[in-house]
């Protein structure tokens, strides 16, 4: 009876605060219509799932934080009708701003994760670079909650502060390394300089392929298959030329090989052009091999290089100007087999001598030795596995690799072609590319012309 | 070798590609060990080499070892013997003498420690060591540095009858090699580019050293750099010379020395310096052993680079001439038809008077000389660099075990 009694008599100092509260959250629920009508119509011409995200994380909030504000409101009207005294508000109205700012708070760390996770995957930033992010935001938005609540309640916030300035000290200390490489990795991605799969070439020479990049190292595959770790703030620093992504993967890599040889000696040597013809017809092809391609190897320095063993001796020990033409005008090119080149060599050494009457014999110490060619063929690391890897390796590869996929190949392996062309035609389809190749007559460039030709050909098709 | 020098400096000069071969040579002969006998560890030009060669290869990673031969001094007087008449110089030897280099050789038999799967065995001096393989059998080389074009045939014979028990032999030159049951593999000398003889000078250096023998910075220089030895022709270079100055205003360095073991040196010389008369234009320079960055000096300071020998073997002189890209006139004698390929990378001549018509070419054409210059030093680049040999050694080693032209390793 008694409460219904009080009731009687202050049904005005309840029902103005209640009245103030409805007042209050009919007003929030008209107005967050206004603004979120306004705002999804904004969205809508803008196309930005920004807003999107804001106004989904936001809307229930929103109207929870209207309430609250009814409740402070409604608080504070009721001390103004005596209701409640002064005291009983200041609790009320604190215990209101911290609920408050514990859910805006809340809120605050769900949108920001939202956004942080939207934005970065966007630039297609590493997993780990956007969980640290998220972290960091996190832990600052709690840190200012906190803060504000402890000003809040009055507690002394002079040691707060410095035991936090002390520990920000202490996380800058012990993760100096990191942000830089955090920050790099951020704009090595932001910027796009640098994806995944990507062939590039640092300032150091080396070139490869980008395996991973996370938040502290950008990860290199090089051409020779080593593993290369670099610091995101170093590869920030250096000068980086991108090939950009791969091109069509051949059906088989390509393993460059590296040939170097030895001279054997034979023992056996020529005073005149009979004793010449005559041992001709005996020694191993790896002889005549020899004879007619040392001097590739031996003058690539020089344009045009000279010409075959066989025509210099004549020229320079016997003096016999038209046969050395003739020896020097036989086309190695147009050879299949090495058996072959050692007829036609034969066969115009003795049609030379069977129109001439005295023989003349080189002068003691400039007879012709004859030099067998032994060649040693190894694996190098290097290993193409598209038309850009292959063009890379070109550049970088041993002239004796060059030497051994063009000439060796083709004549004294007898595969009909050199390497490179069969390669590209059988393993990337590039049959005109190879066909261009084939065609080339490599007798007639130097080694390093050579090689710059069919890089040049190669680039035409990238 | 100076110790600081690593494998690694040699790739501005040849190239990085190039000692990724060599290291992956040297890769393929992990686990072996390489040992290298010869005569002496100092003096003499297997010495140098080996003490260069040695450490570049144990740096690549592999286990190289040298030793030498005991002997007394009658030992060295009969190798001498030996080494002159493979050379082709008539030389008395008893069968006295024969008896000592065998009884030498069999207490070394018993002193050296065989321990390794390549044995390298260098020159005449220790040939006979080979007699160990029928013990320990592995794979035996003998390197053969000297000319055994025109051997006497009785020394010849004698030492055959080891050479034959090789497994191969190693020689400089095509023309050295001989009718034999073994493979016989062509593997020239060569020079090293960071050694204080054929190193980078700077200017400086080089004013400095034409300051000390009086020479002018801003003549016209033709030098031949050979100790003083009638084979080296000098008197027919100050023949030479006199033909070229008549049209061009030059100066002669003869730079060289005298060799304690050869009584015929100090008389050469003091016949070139009578020849030169007072000519202030030809400059005699008795240079003593060990003065390397003086030639480097004035190798880099000469407009040409004269090696007008009768006979030669190798000829290194020029080797170092053509490194440091100088044009070179040089006699078609010995191993230097090898290095110079006439008008390409030098002039070849047979005669006083085509050494001075080829002088007086390079004078008048100054451009022509520095483009025979500039081929002589890549030819050198590719062809006589310490980084050859080493190549050259690790595929000897590597081919041994393969009889078939092309070898897949």
């Amino acid at each position: 009876m008694a409460i219904i009694e009080w009731l009687r008599v202050n049904w005005l100092n309840i029902a103005i605060p209640v009245f103030v509260f409805l007042g209050v959250f009919f007003i929030s629920l008209w107005l967050r219509r206004v603004v979120y009508n306004a705002l999804e119509r904004w969205l809508k011409e803008g196309k930005t799932e920004i807003g999107t995200i804001i106004i989904s994380v936001t809307r229930g909030p929103f109207l929870h934080w209207l309430l609250i504000l009814g409740a402070y409101i409604a608080l504070q009207v009721s001390v103004l009708i005596s209701v409640l005294k002064p005291e009983s508000r200041n609790l009320g109205g604190k215990i209101l701003a911290s609920i408050f700012i514990a859910y805006f708070g809340w809120i605050l760390i769900r949108l920001s994760r939202e956004l942080i996770q939207f934005y970065l995957n966007k630039t297609k930033a590493p997993q780990r670079v956007i969980m640290v992010t998220i972290s960091i935001v996190q832990v600052t938005i709690i840190v200012i909650g906190v803060l504000i609540l402890l000003e809040l309640w009055g507690a002394p916030m002079t040691p707060i502060l410095i035991v936090l300035i002390a520990a920000i000290i202490v996380a800058i200390l012990v993760f100096r390394d990191i942000f830089p490489s955090l920050v790099s990795g951020f704009q090595l991605t932001q910027q796009k300089q640098i994806k995944t799969g990507d062939l590039i070439r640092l300032e150091s020479g080396e070139e490869g392929r980008v395996e991973e990049i996370t938040w502290r190292n950008t990860q290199i595959k090089t051409l020779e298959g080593n593993i290369i770790i670099i610091p995101n703030t170093k590869l920030m620093q250096t000068t980086i030329i991108n090939y950009g992504k791969q091109p069509e993967v051949a059906k088989e890599p390509f393993q460059f090989s590296t040939r170097l040889h030895l001279k054997e000696l034979t023992g056996l040597s020529a005073g005149n052009l009979s004793q010449l013809a005559s041992r001709l017809k005996e020694v191993p092809d790896a002889v005549v091999y020899y004879h007619t391609h040392s001097f590739i190897e031996e003058y690539q320095f020089l344009t045009p290089e000279p010409t075959n063993d066989f025509a210099l001796w004549v020229q320079d020990a016997l003096g016999y100007d038209i046969l050395a033409e003739r020896l020097a005008s036989i086309d190695t090119f147009e050879f299949p087999t090495v058996g072959a080149l050692r007829q036609m060599i034969i066969g115009v050494i003795q049609d030379f001598l069977a129109q001439t009457s005295h023989e003349r014999e080189a002068p003691s110490g400039n007879e012709f030795h004859f030099i067998k060619s032994i060649s040693i063929v190894l694996p190098t690391p290097y290993v193409a596995h598209d038309l850009q890897e292959f063009v890379s390796i070109l550049r970088r590869i041993s002239i004796g690799s060059l030497y051994f996929h063009i000439f060796e190949a083709k004549l004294r392996l007898q595969r009909g072609t050199n390497d490179f062309s069969r390669w590209l035609e059988e393993c990337l389809g590039e049959k005109e590319l190879a066909e261009q190749i084939t065609r080339l007559d490599p007798y007639n460039y130097t080694m390093e012309n050579l090689r710059e030709i069919i890089i040049q050909l190669c680039e035409k098709r990238l | 070798m100076n110790p600081k020098i690593n494998v690694t400096d040699y790739e501005p000069i040849v190239g990085k590609s190039y000692i990724e071969e060599l290291r992956m040579l040297a890769g393929r002969l992990s686990g072996k060990t390489i040992l290298n006998i010869n005569s002496t560890l100092v003096g003499g030009g297997v010495a140098e080499i080996l003490s260069r060669l040695v450490p570049l290869l144990n740096q690549l990673g592999v286990d190289v070892r040298w030793q030498i031969i005991s002997g007394d001094a009658q030992f060295f007087e009969v190798t001498k013997k030996l080494h002159n008449a493979l050379h082709g110089k008539d030389e008395s030897i008893s069968d006295d003498e024969f008896s000592l280099f065998l009884e030498t050789t069999e207490r070394n038999l018993n002193q050296i420690d065989f321990s390794g799967d390549i044995l390298l065995i260098h020159d005449p001096q220790p040939v006979a060591l080979i007699a160990k393989k029928g013990d320990i059998g592995r794979k035996w080389i003998w390197r053969c540095h000297i000319d055994i074009s025109h051997p006497d045939s009785r020394v010849w014979e004698f030492l055959k009858q080891f050479v034959i028990n090789y497994d191969a032999g190693v020689l400089s030159s095509p023309n050295f090699a001989q009718e034999l049951p073994i493979r016989q593999f062509f593997a020239p000398p060569s020079i090293d580019p960071l050694s204080d003889k054929n190193k980078e000078l700077p200017a400086e250096a080089v004013d400095a050293v034409l300051a000390k023998y009086g020479l002018n910075r801003d003549k016209p220089l033709i030098l031949q750099v050979s100790r003083f030895d009638w084979l080296k022709d000098p008197l027919g270079v100050i023949k030479a010379f006199e033909l070229v100055r008549k049209n061009f205003a030059c100066q002669l360095v003869l730079a060289g020395g005298t060799a304690s073991d050869d009584p015929e040196s100090g008389e050469v010389l003091e016949e070139v310096k009578e020849r030169a008369g007072g000519n202030p234009d030809i400059h005699i320079l008795d240079i003593p052993p060990g003065s390397d960055i003086d030639i480097n000096a004035l190798q880099r300071a000469a407009t040409i680079i004269m090696q007008k020998s009768l006979r030669e073997g190798f000829a290194l002189t020029i080797t170092e001439a053509l490194w440091k890209a100088k044009p070179v006139v040089a006699s078609a004698v010995g191993g230097i038809p090898l290095q110079v390929r006439n008008r390409l990378t030098g002039l070849l001549c047979h005669s006083i008077e085509g050494a001075a018509y080829a002088s007086r070419q390079i004078l008048a054409n100054p451009e022509y000389g520095r483009w025979l210059g500039h081929n002589g030093r890549e030819h050198i680049r590719q062809h006589f660099l310490i980084t050859r040999e080493i190549r050259d050694y690790l595929l000897i080693f590597l081919t041994l075990e393969h009889k078939e032209d092309v070898i897949y390793l």
